[in-house]
């Protein structure tokens, strides 16, 4: 991989930021409403003088342009991204973090069976084309794929936690749990994972055994492959090491770009679990007008994206030696 | 050479196969000794700070872990609080409160006389300061509409507050008691500026003195609580209380129903309906102590208004349009039955203080016509009225985005439509709302622009707030939004603040409202009901506060929680119904008497769910087995 080519993609991938954190600024002060009477509510004797101060203690007495928006670049060089009015003035940075750990937790591995699973079941699926399991698998990915997360999530719920009883319906652990050990912990939190992470995982796979599919059968008509079978291969080496690897490129693509909303999380499985993450963040602070929040919302979410596409972007010269220019 | 893929997938997949029925058998194992209160609300737990406070759920937080210093019983009279007794001078100016002697915060240090001084002198000192409220600003007002001047104490341990004029409100007052050992390190700019420099978020453990204080916190999410060794009562029966938020209603009552919780306050009134008839839960639905109302720019064109037409400002006119609104369809239509059609702006809620008024605007559209060709708004040619100034009537209706009217909405748009008033009805997001609603008295650039809106208000155990926020004076502080003045009304909301014989203030109050009615400045639509649910299975003895209109939790002071009971404990006399228990309680309840059609939502929605997943996994597979048939047969 040449240093140019990793210098354009990296250069490229800095300003997409910085447009990012621009637009991020003009789109929340185009937002209706003014926030000092949201912050301060419908608080009753609240004088003009206190409407002042408060506009005053948020910075929002300055012109928009170049006062606010120098002080807000500047602060978010910095990583301080503001006050939440919802969490009553806590930095926006902790509750983000507060809040990225489960849904990285829940998303990095409901991502992860998605892939495998994906992969395998779509690699098989093509190999085998017309075969029972291409039809079952292919069919399944279908309805997995078009099904949407809360009625997937909704469903499981209903049936293994409201109605047998197997799992809980809600949070990442048991508040107030005593745990005998850290293993104990991992199991309460593995445990309360269970569904949320099978309804991540099972709206996930779809999408991969798809792609792998028909990239494998595109695959199969290539000359490589007849030359493999010509040199006597078992059927099973060719798929390994010919046509899985050749068929892998698009995947590479789907997988980069999903990672990147990884940390955005499929807002709804969250809600339905009331898993404590970014996606039940979003639609509280969407809900309560919690600007701030949405802002360092969306500037994650868009910084993973850029970043994830990078990796793509990298991943794809070190795969593919035409890209690498 | 082998792929790379297979040699990760392989280890990997058989670790999730191990490890999978491990978890869910460590999982299920629970070992649970504590008896644990499960409380799930739909509002966030963003503040262990009372002066923070700004939801139910917020007021619930202080309300367990201090005491107030005249508390609530579960008839919400005054109770022991902090102060064991209290009396009153003679001119009803001076109060003396007896601090229990001997008590202990939760961290062993004594709490005394000194703390509740400490605690009302820092409000007096906040109203005196350049900012003027603390915090969120909800908790001031008790003390100062109360007209507290000073507080000290005596050798004997008392409390002795003074006020300006004779009131009784000192006992009503909703500020908790804080400990002035920890709360005396911070400056107000600590305790009230979360942004500031070392902000006082009063993390766990708190120290407190009520029955449970906060011990884990994970802001916005849960909060738990254990029993304070030192509390001054009996124990409760809970050894801990957990309260979660949740995102969505729908999983908040399905962790009802699956046992994880024993408690859900706001459920919606589908989903209450459907509990209602589900074995081992019990429903309450409690009056709401507050209203939802239609307020009108009764200044719409004076000079600086930004109302459409001068009927607006026309008493006439608002009063006949109070003859098009059929609330008891509203009711029934938008709220399921939740509510009860509101007349008066001092709710149900308040039994010994709401009155209905002499002449109530009933349902009638043939009257509204009626009035309004009387008060000379003729039709137009186009079957529109049109106003004095010859223009046709179009009100434009709007409220905000944080609830619901648009069903209210519609159903107005049509009765209006037939008195011939034209109706645009839209929704505006909640801050540009409130930045509209001020006249030019609340500061400069402020015009009114609107003609009439919907939205509520909440109110305390005591209707003084509900009622002081329709004086003159409120109006350039954008609380009373209508704009709403009578001289009369002010002077008799004076005298029920220092009215200290209940017969004479309830005669004030009756007044107010009257007036208030009669002005035709707001049209109460409906007091919206409470909708909790709580199983019977772990916990007995949920009591409503108060027994005949309220709801067990989320009231006032913290009774309901001390009169809980271990189902286990209680000995098996048929279904455990204790006493006045939740949600069945006679008389003025408005609670549904039977299931009503559309029950059992519950159930019926897990089947739907269900049933829909395998007709679409069913008619999907079977589609993509059909089409996929024939190139197949091909390829062989």
């Amino acid at each position: 991989m040449s240093l140019r080519y990793l210098a354009r993609r990296l250069a490229s991938a800095a300003i997409t930021i910085l447009l990012i954190v621009i637009l991020n600024f003009v789109l929340f002060r185009m937002m209706p409403g003014s926030p000092e009477r949201i912050l301060l509510g419908r608080i009753p004797n609240v004088s003009g003088e206190v409407v002042a101060a408060t506009r005053e203690r948020w910075g929002l007495d300055k012109p928009l342009f170049p006062d606010q928006f120098v002080a807000y670049l500047a602060a978010t060089a910095q990583g301080d991204l503001g006050f939440s009015y919802g969490a009553r003035g806590r930095p926006v940075t902790d509750v983000l973090l507060q809040k990225l750990g489960p849904t990285l937790l829940l998303f990095g591995l409901g991502e992860l069976i998605a892939i495998v699973l994906g992969l395998a079941l779509g690699a098989y699926s093509g190999w085998r084309r017309g075969g029972v399991l291409d039809h079952l698998g292919n069919g399944l990915s279908l309805i997995l794929y078009s099904t949407p997360y809360f009625l997937l999530g909704m469903a499981l719920l209903l049936i293994f936690a409201t109605g047998l009883g197997w799992f809980p319906t809600f949070g990442i652990d048991t508040v107030g749990r005593v745990y005998s050990g850290p293993l104990d912990q991992i199991a309460d939190i593995g445990f309360h994972l269970a569904l949320p992470l099978a309804t991540v995982a099972l709206g996930l796979v779809g999408q991969y055994s798809i792609l792998m599919r028909s990239s494998i059968v595109e695959t199969l008509s290539e000359d490589y492959i007849t030359t493999a079978r010509a040199k006597g291969l078992t059927e099973g080496r060719v798929l390994r090491t010919h046509a899985i690897p050749n068929a892998l490129l698009p995947a590479v693509t789907l997988i980069a770009i999903n990672l990147g909303y990884v940390v955005a999380g499929a807002i709804t499985v969250e809600v339905v679990f009331n898993w404590p993450g970014l996606g039940t963040l979003t639609v509280d602070a969407l809900s309560s007008r919690d600007f701030p929040v949405l802002q360092g919302v969306f500037l994650l979410l868009s910084v993973g994206v850029v970043l994830a596409n990078l990796v793509a972007d990298l991943t794809y010269g070190i795969l593919d030696p035409r890209v690498r220019t | 050479m082998r792929s790379p893929l297979t040699r990760r997938v392989r280890p990997m997949l058989a670790a999730m196969l191990l490890l999978a029925p491990t978890l869910i058998m460590a999982g299920g194992a629970k070992a649970q000794d504590q008896l644990v209160l499960r409380v799930g609300t739909d509002q966030k737990l963003e503040t262990l700070n009372p002066w923070q406070s700004i939801t139910y759920a917020d007021y619930e937080m202080f309300s367990i872990q201090y005491e107030l210093l005249v508390s609530f019983d579960i008839n919400l009279e005054p109770a022991p609080g902090f102060a064991d007794s209290w009396s009153t001078s003679a001119d009803s100016k001076t109060h003396t409160f007896h601090i229990r002697e001997g008590m202990k915060w939760s961290d062993g240090e004594p709490a005394t006389c000194e703390d509740a001084r400490y605690t009302y002198q820092f409000v007096l000192d906040v109203l005196a300061s350049d900012d003027g409220y603390v915090g969120s600003g909800y908790l001031e007002p008790y003390l100062s509409s109360a007209g507290l001047e000073s507080v000290e104490c005596d050798d004997a341990g008392n409390l002795i507050a003074t006020t300006s004029y004779p009131t009784t409100l000192l006992t009503q007052a909703y500020v908790p008691i804080l400990p002035e050992h920890i709360w005396s390190q911070y400056s107000q700019q600590e305790i009230s500026d979360a942004t500031a420099e070392g902000y006082f978020a009063n993390e766990p453990p708190v120290v407190g003195s009520g029955p449970y204080h906060a011990v884990e916190w994970v802001p916005g999410e849960s909060i738990r609580m254990e029993r304070n060794p030192n509390y001054w009562g009996t124990p409760g029966v809970p050894d801990q209380i957990v309260f979660q938020t949740f995102e969505s209603v729908d999983t908040m009552v399905q962790a009802l129903r699956s046992g994880e919780l024993d408690y859900v306050r706001g459920t919606g009134a589908d989903q209450f309906d459907a509990l209602a008839t589900e074995p081992n839960i019990r429903v309450a639905e409690g009056y709401a102590n507050g209203y939802t109302y239609l307020s009108f720019n009764t200044r719409a064109t004076e000079d600086g208004y930004g109302g459409s037409t001068s009927a607006l400002e026309d008493q006439a006119f608002r009063d006949a349009l109070g003859y098009a609104i059929d609330r008891q369809t509203l009711v029934d239509r938008v709220l399921n039955g939740h509510g009860v059609p509101g007349t008066t702006h001092v709710p149900p809620y308040h039994v010994d203080w709401h009155v209905e008024p002499d002449n109530p605007r009933t349902f009638d559209l043939a009257e509204a016509n009626r009035r309004l060709d009387a008060a000379g708004y003729a039709r137009g040619d186009d079957g529109r009225r049109v106003d004095k100034d010859g223009k046709p009537i179009v009100l434009r209706l709007t409220w905000p985005d944080s609830e619901d009217h648009s069903a209210d909405a519609q159903f107005i748009q049509g009765w209006f439509e037939q008195i011939g008033i034209g109706v645009d009805a839209a929704v505006t997001e909640e801050g540009a709302l409130l930045e509209l609603l001020p006249g030019p008295e609340y500061d400069d650039g402020y015009n009114a622009d609107w003609d009439f809106y919907m939205w509520g208000w909440g109110g305390d155990p005591d209707p003084n707030s509900l009622l002081g926020l329709f004086t003159t004076d409120q109006i350039p502080q954008a609380v009373n939004d209508c704009f709403y003045s009578d001289p009369r009304y002010d002077e008799l909301n004076t005298l029920q603040q220092q009215a200290t014989d209940e017969a004479t203030r309830k005669e004030y109050v009756d007044e107010m409202q009257q007036l208030f009615y009669d002005a035709a400045c707001y049209h109460v639509l409906y007091y919206d009901s409470e909708l909790h649910a709580m199983r019977t299975d772990k916990f007995t003895g949920w009591t409503n506060q108060p027994p005949d209109t309220g709801v067990p939790l989320f009231g006032f002071g913290y009774p309901g929680y001390m009169l809980l009971q271990d189902a286990s404990a209680v000995p098996t006399e048929g279904p455990p119904t204790a006493a006045p228990t939740a949600g069945e309680s006679p008389g003025t309840s408005p609670t549904p008497s039977a299931a009503p059609a559309g029950a059992g939502g519950g159930v019926d929605s897990t089947v739907l769910l269900v049933g829909a997943l395998v007709v679409i996994a069913v008619v999907g597979g079977g589609f993509l087995l059909m089409r996929r048939r024939r190139p197949a047969e091909e390829e062989e």
